[in-house]
């Protein structure tokens, strides 16, 4: 009876989730004037994504928000393993203060420093740049939380077995560390790149050019406020500018859930 | 421009601290970033890339570097972002109801003082309706680009079926409701026809601003610290806005999307509409009925607002940079310009000379119901807009839609939003 239950609300849950997804697919794939009207016979199209892909240089956004994410995610996973290793299993003074103002980070809203951070891009001479996009996000005060957390949660018998057997330090972080904390780092990873695939706002304020301008910017022009809305148009758009990450869950979906298990046990 | 700033912070860096502003006195020829938002449909970046090209050829000493920037309200956060930074833009196109925030930030320069004793010519030939929006503290500080007005939109096939004349729009608010009532169609408990739809969703001060001018009240005072929400004509207009769902049911009650509303227009689901003339293009494009435009209708006197974007000069520019910043605005509003940007976007082309070119004269020929917003203008008012504009909209904004959702009555509603935005204008009246 409980069970049935528990897979009734499992349902609804899922139906509520597929939702708007399921009505992006429906009004993508039709002309307008099916927008809201659902009906078997409505003639299937491709001339919303056509007219979307017109509007704006998306494929030049596809590679610049692929950049991003990636070179995110790369400066991230380096500084934060190191940083979380050091805050983890090395003593130094003042380490309890230095993992405060880290955690500090986590409290402000990066949305709060976008002035502040748009003077430093200028005093780096980097306006208008992928790395002006991605520098503030580099040093992930999550991410050194989180693996942090991890690194400290590996036993202790498994580092001293290493040192015992010569290991350095670098070494013994990536032969004992890294290895163990994997299902956190994918966890980490999706967070990321799904974050940053989505930034909108303060990309558009740093950058002037198509050249360094992720997919969100091109996005934005569908969403014209005088107008009204062409959901036909404005679905197709986000469907493929999504497709990728979606794709990239459902193929690897089994991995992401149980690493979101693993890593949400501890 | 990245280029160039990256060699202005060696060479800053190389001098011990010489202020970043410095770059802009080196490069003879002129580089201009020019912030542009987009609002409706269409290819409009491209439009702006091919004018821009155009004003290149024709300035060989001066380079535009157009930079479309998001929505409206991104285009000021990234303009301000910019200026707070020492980086802000030559120029821009921005909200002209943005004019006290650009202000108050010290952002912008009056274009008359930029423009010196030539330029009073050009700015007294824009429609007064449109540098409403312009004017503070006797000076002009926007020059109208893309505006707008609100006009009524309807159906003359639903017309026809409910026994109304298809020619005639409702001419009065009396009319306005009685034709609603007989527009409105209902199968059972559902409505499969409203009357009308006055949006309420995102900016609904806009349209409401319609009926409180046309039961003769003002909003705002021109120095814009003074606000006057509590007055019976508003009051009235805010109860007939009301009624219009509540009382009458010619309309649906609670808020009404924005966005959606022409979709709904378009799929007959209601029968007369009040939006933007921005959105004439798109209902040309997608009404499968014909319809026809008209203006608002009249209780004490016709009326609108005015809407869109204005161009602003910047801060922290050097002379000769200004100079061209205004010979680039001066070029994009010339009657032929200004009526190439009405006819391709839809938006009310903002000089009375460039209703006499010979392009616009064809297109209004052809398209009649592109001139009704200009007859409007002569009974247009500026757009709300005062100091601290983004706060003290909402907070009318917030009353409306507490009234509109039944959960304030109208008179309570504008009084809390009248005292609470006195609260927050009360710095701006000392002086």
């Amino acid at each position: 009876m409980r069970s049935a239950l528990e897979t009734a609300a499992a349902w609804l849950l899922a139906l509520i989730w597929i939702l708007p997804l399921a009505y992006a697919g429906w009004t993508a794939f039709h002309p307008a004037a099916y927008a809201t009207a659902f009906r078997f016979d409505a003639p299937l199209t491709l001339a919303n994504f056509a007219a979307a892909w017109q509007a704006a240089p998306f494929a030049r956004y596809f590679l610049n928000t692929f950049l991003l994410v990636t070179m995110i995610l790369a400066a991230q996973l380096v500084l934060c393993t190191l940083a979380a290793f050091a805050f983890a299993r090395i003593e130094f003074r003042g380490r309890a203060v230095a993992f405060l103002l880290v955690l500090v980070q986590l409290m402000v809203m990066p949305d709060v420093l976008i002035v502040e951070n748009y003077r430093t891009m200028a005093r780096l001479g980097i306006l208008d740049s992928l790395g002006a996009i991605g520098l503030p996000y580099m040093a992930s005060g999550f991410g050194i939380f989180l693996l942090r957390q991890t690194f400290k949660s590996v036993p202790r018998e498994l580092d001293e077995a290493a040192r015992i057997e010569g290991a350095g330090l670098l070494q013994l972080l990536w032969r004992v560390y890294v290895p163990l904390a994997r299902p956190v780092y994918l966890a980490y990873g999706l967070v990321s790149v799904s974050y940053h695939w989505n930034n909108f706002l303060w990309p558009l304020i740093v950058t002037n050019s198509v050249e360094t301008r992720p997919l969100t910017v091109g996005l934005q022009i569908f969403a014209s406020t005088d107008q009204g809305i062409d959901w036909s148009i404005i679905t197709a758009a986000s469907l493929m500018t999504t497709a990728p990450l979606l794709v990239a869950f459902l193929l690897f979906q089994r991995q992401f859930v149980q690493s979101f298990l693993r890593a949400g046990i501890r | 421009m990245k280029r160039l700033t990256r060699r202005a912070v060696l060479g800053g860096a190389a001098a011990m601290g010489v202020a970043l502003g410095a770059r802009r006195a080196t490069a003879a020829p002129v580089r201009l970033n020019f912030y542009f938002p987009v609002a409706v449909g269409g290819p409009i970046t491209k439009i702006i890339d091919g004018m821009v090209a155009d004003f290149e050829k024709e300035h060989a000493d001066v380079t535009v570097n157009a930079i479309y920037s998001g929505s409206y309200q991104d285009t000021t956060a990234k303009a301000l972002t910019a200026v707070k930074s020492g980086e802000p833009p030559h120029l821009a196109v921005a909200l002209s109801t943005d004019m006290f925030t650009f202000i108050d930030e010290d952002a912008i320069l009056p274009f008359d003082e930029i423009a010196g004793s030539g330029g009073k010519t050009w700015l007294d030939g824009f429609f007064p309706a449109f540098m409403a929006n312009s004017r503070a503290e006797g000076r002009v500080w926007g020059v109208p680009f893309q505006r707008s007005t609100i006009v009524l939109y309807w159906n003359k096939t639903a017309f026809r079926a409910a026994g109304l004349d298809p020619d005639k729009a409702p001419a009065t608010w009396d009319e306005m409701r009685g034709f609603a009532g007989k527009l409105t169609r209902r199968s059972g408990a559902d409505v499969a026809q409203w009357g009308v739809e006055i949006p309420s969703s995102g900016f609904p001060y806009w349209l409401f601003q319609g009926l409180t001018t046309e039961n003769g009240a003002i909003l705002m005072n021109e120095a814009g610290n003074e606000v006057y929400f509590d007055k019976p004509e508003v009051v009235e207009a805010l109860q007939y806005m009301v009624d219009l769902g509540r009382k009458w049911q010619v309309m649906p009650q609670g808020i009404i999307e924005w966005g959606t509303t022409p979709q709904d227009f378009f799929e007959r689901k209601t029968a007369m509409m009040w939006t933007t003339t921005g959105n004439l293009t798109n209902v040309r494009a997608n009404a499968p009925f014909p319809f026809g435009v008209a203006m608002l209708p009249a209780q004490k006197r016709r009326g609108s607002p005015t809407g869109g974007g204005n161009f602003y000069l910047f801060k922290k520019t050097s002379p000769a940079e200004r100079q061209a910043a205004l010979a680039f605005v001066q070029w994009m509003t010339t009657p032929e310009r200004a009526a190439e940007w009405g006819i391709k976007t839809g938006y009310v082309a903002v000089r009375p000379d460039a209703w006499t070119t010979p392009a616009m004269k064809r297109y209004v020929a052809n398209f009649p119901a592109a001139a009704v917003a200009r007859d409007q203008l002569e009974f247009a008012v500026a757009e709300f807009s005062t100091h601290d504009n983004q706060r003290v909209t909402k907070i009318l904004n917030d009353g409306l839609q507490a009234a509109l959702t039944g959960e304030k009555h109208p008179a309570q509603a504008l009084a809390d939003a009248q005292s609470e935005a006195d609260r927050v204008l009360r710095p701006y009246r000392r002086s």
